[in-house]
């Protein structure tokens, strides 16, 4: 017990960094052993990542939180990618956005010592069980957010290429225009209707815990309606206008951009406290 | 190790003499059979349009085979004369034949580096001369091996990425814009050479649907029967366009057949954002370049295509030293193996003859001076004795191993076999 009492974000950032660095030295210089170390790194962060969650417990509903929760969701995307699409440069991308949000995840930490742990059987059996149906529903929201933003980032990287008619095989190897495109689609298409519920939720709990004008306009609830504004235009730019896939990549960004906001901004339940 | 690899290339003989030498399967096994039987030599015959090499293997005891005596043998067997051929054969003798051997299996001596096709010739040849029993000890060991540093050298190096010629090069580009091409469909525009290269690759990733259009409605319907597609007029062209997710366009027009103003007017509104790639073979182009926005259509031309192969053959030659440090680590490894190999029963032999002639010369001494010695005593002279033995056998030893690193033991180990009285 002593011995997961002493995992801290270190422990778990450097795994993920050690990673990181072993999958870029696999660029250079190609080989199965620079692959399976960086698995090997890997597989210890997650480890050292879950330890963590299970021991602290870390609310959702705060920002270090809510950081660390999405960050341990993308190490298992980037730990499934890494073994089954071997020859792509997978970890590459997904890693450095595991490594901000563990890093932003401790710099919230040290700034607002808030260590709010998540009751889970407290929530689950209390009143508080649609409140946990909320947090669950933003998150596998902002989970579809940060594959789709992944998936935007390799898109404009390999679209880039083909505009300016660079050698296929060059530089990092990353799956089909097609295939990120498809990856894309179906994130937004998974999370648009989760954030949508999620959304649709937390304004009904809202009021139940709020005068209007407490909270309402928090940066938290602002940046998350401003998430699904720009959701509703990428699902019409796809759909209604057959925008070239480039543009929706430009977009996806944004709403990645938007849901860090709404993740760091504090959120109204922890800061303002039920009536 | 008494192995030699004797034969030609595209580097030491001309393509006609290449022919001449050519083995079809009877030659093949008419000459590992003559080499079994008249040299005593375990063998095996690579031949591809690029090379002709015999690898053969004596017993250390035996003179090596050399290129005169295999220029006689070759020109027996393929009726030409032998001062036609000794001078375009080379020879490489032990390490250098196993590092000549793991080079070829890896593509690195061959015209294009890194080609995949050598390696299953390498297989096929030793596969075909075992068949024959034509191979021994030394040879069913270096193929093997040969083989795997194919594949470590394939895999962990870059020498084997991505296509190296105009018309493969257009696959990496579909590879990176389709994850599949089931369900996608390869327009053909024209009849030249260079579209149809580019379509038999292109047809390995099995399309959907490939159309043929051409000025010439029975050659357009030549062209579809040939590659197992469908015949498109050449008035519905711009509907194929619409229809198409790939185009190869080799037509001999002088002016460009699909200009901007037409691809925007008829078809590019109808695609409704779907990716087209369309590759102008052409020359004058058949696509006015303008065309290319890179994202929902990108057009390359032939020098965009060469420029790739180009590029990826460069790419390729940059990961040669590694491939070659891969290469120089096996040949080491296996000489080191082989050598052991080789040596093992030899210094055995070696220390079992002079225990024997130890204990024949302390048991009497020890006997006649009984009862005047302690055990201490006792203990002592035969400790001497096997001291001496160990500095007696240390230099010889140690001088075998450094010829097997060397990679010329045989002789030594000959000659430790008869100075010492040891039986083969």
């Amino acid at each position: 017990m002593s011995l997961i009492q002493g995992i801290h974000h270190y422990c778990i950032g450097l795994s993920y960094l050690c990673a990181l660095l072993l999958e870029l030295a696999r660029l250079f210089w190609p080989g199965k052993g620079w692959r399976v170390a960086g698995l090997v790194f890997g597989a210890a962060g997650l480890f050292a990542h879950t330890a963590y969650l299970l021991f602290n417990q870390p609310s959702p509903a705060v920002p270090y939180g809510s950081l660390l929760i999405l960050a341990w969701v993308l190490a298992l995307f980037y730990l499934y990618g890494t073994v089954h699409h071997a020859k792509q440069a997978w970890a590459v991308f997904v890693l450095p956005v595991v490594l901000g949000l563990v890093v932003a995840s401790r710099l919230l930490l040290t700034a607002t010592p808030d260590t709010t742990a998540f009751d889970a059987a407290g929530w689950l059996a209390g009143d508080r069980f649609w409140g946990a149906v909320h947090g669950v529903l933003i998150l596998l929201a902002s989970v579809g957010v940060s594959v789709s933003f992944l998936a935007s980032v390799m898109y404009l990287i390999q679209a880039r290429r083909l505009r300016k008619k660079l050698a296929p095989a060059s530089g990092v190897p990353m799956l089909s225009l097609e295939r990120l495109e498809t990856m894309n689609r179906r994130a937004l298409n998974v999370a648009f209707p989760m954030l949508t519920a999620g959304l649709f939720l937390g304004s009904i709990l809202l009021p139940e815990a709020y005068a209007f004008g407490d909270n309402w306009l928090s940066l938290k609830v602002l940046s998350t309606l401003g998430l699904w504004v720009v959701f509703l235009v990428l699902l019409y730019l796809r759909y209604g206008a057959h925008v070239p896939a480039r543009r929706l990549a430009v977009f996806s960004i944004v709403a990645f951009a938007l849901l860090l906001v709404a993740l760091v901004a504090a959120h109204p339940y922890a800061v303002g406290g039920a009536k | 190790m008494n192995l030699r690899a004797i034969g030609c290339n595209v580097e030491s003989a001309a393509v006609e003499l290449r022919e001449k030498l050519a083995f079809d399967a009877a030659k093949t096994q008419k000459a590992l059979a003559e080499l079994n039987a008249r040299f005593a030599a375990e063998a095996v015959v690579l031949g591809t349009c690029n090379r002709v090499e015999l690898y053969v293997s004596r017993a250390e005891t035996v003179a090596p085979l050399h290129v005169p005596l295999m220029a006689e043998f070759l020109a027996e067997l393929h009726g030409l004369s032998d001062s036609a051929i000794a001078p375009h054969l080379y020879e490489h003798a032990d390490a250098a034949a196993a590092r000549h051997l793991f080079r070829v299996a890896a593509g690195l001596d061959s015209v294009v580096i890194g080609e995949s096709q050598i390696s299953a010739q390498v297989k096929e040849a030793f596969e075909t001369a075992q068949q024959q029993t034509a191979t021994g000890p030394l040879l069913n060991a270096l193929f093997p091996a040969a083989l795997r540093v194919s594949k470590r050298v394939r895999s962990e190096t870059g020498v084997a990425q991505g296509h190296v010629s105009v018309a493969s090069a257009a696959v990496d580009f579909v590879r990176q814009v389709f994850s599949t091409l089931t369900d996608k469909t390869v327009l053909v525009i024209g009849a030249g050479e260079m579209g149809r290269l580019t379509l038999n690759h292109l047809v390995e990733l099995t399309p959907a649907a490939v159309l043929v259009t051409n000025r010439s409605p029975e050659k357009a319907a030549d062209g579809a029967r040939e590659c197992g597609g469908r015949a498109v007029l050449w008035d519905q062209l711009d509907d194929a366009l619409v229809q198409a997710d790939i185009v190869l366009s080799t037509t001999g027009a002088p002016e460009p057949i699909v200009s901007r103003k037409r691809f925007d007017a008829n078809v590019r509104r109808r695609r409704a954002g779907r990716t087209l790639l369309v590759f102008d073979m052409a020359v004058p182009r058949d696509f006015d370049p303008a065309i290319h926005d890179g994202d929902a259509v990108s057009v390359f031309n032939v020098d965009d295509l060469a420029r790739v192969a180009d590029a990826r053959m460069a790419e390729r030659r940059r990961h040669l030293p590694a491939a070659e440090g891969i290469v120089e680590s096996e040949v080491a490894k296996f000489v080191t193996e082989w050598n052991k190999r080789a040596n093992g029963p030899v210094i055995g032999q070696l220390t079992a003859e002079v225990d024997r002639v130890r204990d024949a010369v302390i048991a009497p001494l020890l006997e006649k001076l009984n009862g005047r010695l302690t055990d201490a005593d006792k203990a002592y002279i035969e400790g001497a004795f096997r001291l001496f033995q160990s500095r007696l056998l240390h230099g010889p030893i140690a001088a075998l191993h450094e010829a097997s690193r060397e990679g010329h033991s045989g002789g030594l180990r000959e000659a430790l076999m008869k100075l010492f009285g040891l039986k083969g």
